[in-house]
C-alpha cells in the first residue's frame, strides 16, 4: 500500500515537473534540459529552511518559488539574445554548473551525501506525517498546477503565448511583446518546479544531488514527450507511465549494475522513436 | 612551482587537442547540416569503448582506433539516415530534431554502459604509461598519442576542405543548401559525407582520450559542452577557431587548478561561455 502511494506521489511531483517543462519547451519552444536543476534549488530550499526552523513549509514554498522563478528567468534569459542552437550549450551548461554546486557547497547541500531528516510539512495545524497525507498534499498540489496551467491556457495571455511559438514577428507586429511573454512564461515554469522540489524533499525527507542531474532532466522532458506537447493531460499520463516502468523492469531479471543504464536506454529509446514516429506524443499536438 | 605550472599548462594543451578533435568534427557537421548533434557525444564514447574492447583482446591499440573510427562512421551513417532524414521528410523542427538527438545520446552511451560497465575502465595496453622528458615537462606516450593524432587529424580536415572538390562541395553546402539543392550539388549526399568524416574523427578523439585518461559511458556531453562552447567562441564553421578555442580552454582549465579547485572548472567555463556569447555572439573566427 505505502508503494503504491509513493509511486502517486512521485507521479503527483513529475507531472508538476512535466507541466513545469511543457511550459518552456511545449509551449515557447525553449529548449531546456535544466529543469532537474530548478527542482533541485526548490528542494533544497525548502529543506533546509525547514530543517533550520527558520520557517514552515508554507512560507518556505513560498520563497523557493519565488527563488526558483528569478532563477529561471536568467536562464532563459539567453535564449532571447541568442539564437536556438546556442542556447542548447547554455541549457546542458546551467544542468551542469547546478550539479556541481549542489555537490560542492557542502556547508548548504550537505555536499555529496546531501541532506536527511527533512521534516514532515506543517501546513496552518494540519500536519503532514503518514504517506497518505503526503499524497492528499501532492495531489492537491497537482491541482493546484494543473487548475493554473488550463486557466492560462484559456485566457488571452494563452493565446499570446501559442503566437509567440507560432511567428514571433506576427507578435511584434501587433504591438505584443515577445521576449516579456517569454520570460513570463519561465517565471511560471519556475514556480512549478519549485513547488516539485519542495514535495520532493518532504517526501523522502532525504535529498541528494543525483535526484537533480541532468538524467532527471532528460526523464522529465522523456515524460513529456511521451505525454505529448501542449496538453495538461499528457503531462499527467507520461509521469504514471514511465514511473510505473522500473517496476515492469523488475519483473525481469537484471543485474543490479544494468537496472540503471536499461532505463535510461528505454527513455533514449522513447524521445527518439516518438520524434520519428508521433511528435505528438500520445495525447498531444506536434513539437 | 614554475615546473609544476608548465606541466598543467602542457598537460592541458594535450587535453585540449583531443577536445579539439571532437570540436573540429562536431563544427564540420553543425555547420554543413545546421543539426545540433547531440549524439555527436554518443558516438564519441561508442568510439572510445569500441577501441577498448579490441585492445583488451589484444588487438593493437591504433588497429583498435581505426576499427572504432570504421564502426562510428556506420553507426552515424545509420543515425543520419534512419533518424535526421527522416526527420527532415516529415518536415520536424528542429527542436524535435534536437530531442531525438538527445534520445540517440542516451541509447548509445547506456548502451556501453549495460555492455560493458557503468564504471570507469582503463586501457590494458602496457606502454600507455612510458613517459618522456621534455625540459621540466612529463608526457606520457599515451598524452603523445593524444596529441599526434590530434594534430595529424586536424591538418588533415583543413587540406581536404581547402584543397578537394568535396570539401569544396561540403562548403558550398554549409553556405547555402537552398542553392546546393537547386545547382544539384545534391546536399543530402554531402550530409552522408560530413556524417561519415566527423563520426570517423570523434571515434579517435574518444579513443584517444580514453587512452591517456579512463573511459566512463556518461562523459561524453561534458567533452561535447566544452566541445561546443569552443565551435561556437571560434564562430561556426570555423574549424581552425573550434581548434584554436579549444586548446586555449583546456589549457586555462588548468591554468586555474594553481588558484582554483578542480570541481569548478565546469563553472568557470561556463561562466566564460556566457559572457562571450552576450559580448561577441558572432564567435572570434567567423567570416559571415
Amino acid at each position: 500500500m505505502s508503494f503504491f502511494l509513493s509511486y502517486l506521489i512521485l507521479s503527483a511531483i513529475f507531472a508538476i515537473l512535466a507541466l513545469s517543462t511543457n511550459l518552456l519547451v511545449g509551449l515557447v519552444g525553449i529548449f531546456s534540459v535544466s529543469q532537474a536543476a530548478i527542482f533541485g534549488v526548490g528542494a533544497y530550499i525548502v529543506a533546509g529552511l525547514t530543517m533550520h526552523s527558520v520557517m514552515p513549509f508554507l512560507p518556505a514554498l513560498v520563497v523557493a518559488m519565488a527563488v526558483c522563478a528569478v532563477l529561471n528567468v536568467l536562464l532563459a534569459l539567453p535564449s532571447l539574445r541568442v539564437a536556438g542552437d546556442y542556447f542548447v550549450v547554455t541549457s546542458f551548461g546551467s544542468q551542469l554548473v547546478a550539479t556541481a554546486l549542489f555537490i560542492n557547497l557542502v556547508f548548504l547541500t550537505g555536499g555529496a551525501s546531501g541532506l536527511s531528516g527533512i521534516p514532515a510539512p506543517e501546513i496552518l495545524c494540519w500536519k503532514a506525517v503518514l504517506p497518505w497525507q503526503i499524497a492528499i498534499l501532492s495531489i492537491a498540489a497537482l491541482a493546484f498546477v494543473s487548475l493554473m496551467f488550463w486557466l492560462m491556457m484559456r485566457s488571452p495571455f494563452g493565446k499570446l503565448i501559442n503566437a509567440v511559438r507560432l511567428d514571433e514577428n506576427a507578435v511584434r507586429a501587433a504591438g505584443k511583446g515577445v521576449r516579456s511573454t517569454k520570460l513570463v512564461v519561465a517565471a511560471i515554469s519556475g514556480t512549478f518546479a519549485a513547488i516539485a522540489g519542495g514535495l520532493y524533499g518532504v517526501h523522502l525527507s532525504y535529498i541528494d544531488p543525483v535526484s537533480f542531474d541532468i538524467h532527471v532532466s532528460i526523464l522529465i522532458l522523456a515524460m513529456m514527450v511521451f505525454g505529448g506537447a501542449r496538453t495538461l493531460a499528457g503531462s499527467i499520463l507520461g509521469p504514471l507511465v514511465l514511473l510505473a516502468l522500473p517496476q515492469l523492469l523488475n519483473l525481469i531479471q537484471l543485474p543490479s549494475t544494468s537496472i540503471g543504464p536499461v532505463r535510461q536506454l528505454i527513455y533514449g529509446l522513447l524521445l527518439v522513436l516518438f520524434m520519428l514516429f508521433r511528435p505528438q506524443g500520445l495525447l498531444g499536438k506536434k513539437i | 612551482m614554475a615546473g609544476f605550472l608548465l606541466q598543467l599548462l602542457a598537460d592541458g594543451l594535450v587535453t585540449g587537442i583531443g577536445i579539439g578533435l571532437v570540436a573540429i568534427s562536431f563544427t564540420l557537421y553543425y555547420a554543413t547540416t545546421g543539426t545540433f548533434h547531440v549524439a555527436h557525444a554518443g558516438l564519441y564514447t561508442l568510439g572510445a569503448y569500441m577501441a577498448w574492447w579490441l585492445t583488451t583482446m589484444s588487438v593493437p591499440f591504433a588497429l583498435a582506433c581505426i576499427a572504432a573510427a570504421a564502426i562510428c562512421l556506420l553507426a552515424g551513417l545509420l543515425v543520419q539516415v534512419l533518424v535526421y532524414d527522416r526527420l527532415d521528410r516529415t518536415d520536424a523542427s528542429p527542436l524535435a530534431k534536437l530531442i531525438a538527438s538527445l534520445g540517440v545520446l542516451y541509447v548509445l552511451q547506456n548502451l556501453v554502459a549495460i555492455l560493458f560497465s557503468p564504471d570507469l575502465l582503463q586501457f590494458p595496453t602496457a606502454w600507455r604509461g612510458g613517459v618522456i622528458q621534455l625540459g621540466e615537462v612529463y608526457l606520457s606516450y599515451a598524452q603523445l598519442v593524444v596529441a599526434g593524432s590530434g594534430l595529424v587529424i586536424f591538418a588533415a580536415l583543413m587540406a581536404f576542405t581547402r584543397l578537394t572538390m568535396a570539401g569544396t562541395r561540403i562548403r558550398a553546402v554549409a553556405s547555402n543548401p537552398f542553392l546546393a539543392e537547386i545547382t544539384q550539388l545534391r546536399p543530402h549526399r554531402v550530409y552522408l559525407m560530413v556524417m561519415a568524416i566527423a563520426s570517423a574523427i570523434v571515434a579517435v578523439a574518444g579513443a584517444a582520450i580514453g587512452f591517456d585518461q579512463a573511459i566512463q559511458p556518461y562523459t561524453g556531453i561534458l567533452v561535447l559542452l566544452v566541445a561546443t562552447i569552443a565551435v561556437i567562441a571560434g564562430g561556426i564553421g570555423s574549424i581552425t577557431g573550434a581548434f584554436v578555442i579549444s586548446i586555449f580552454l583546456s589549457v586555462l582549465q588548468n591554468a586555474t587548478l594553481v588558484v582554483l579547485p578542480g570541481r569548478w572548472s565546469i563553472a568557470l567555463t561556463f561562466a566564460l561561455f556566457i559572457a562571450f556569447i552576450v559580448i561577441r555572439p558572432r564567435g572570434l573566427f567567423a567570416h559571415r
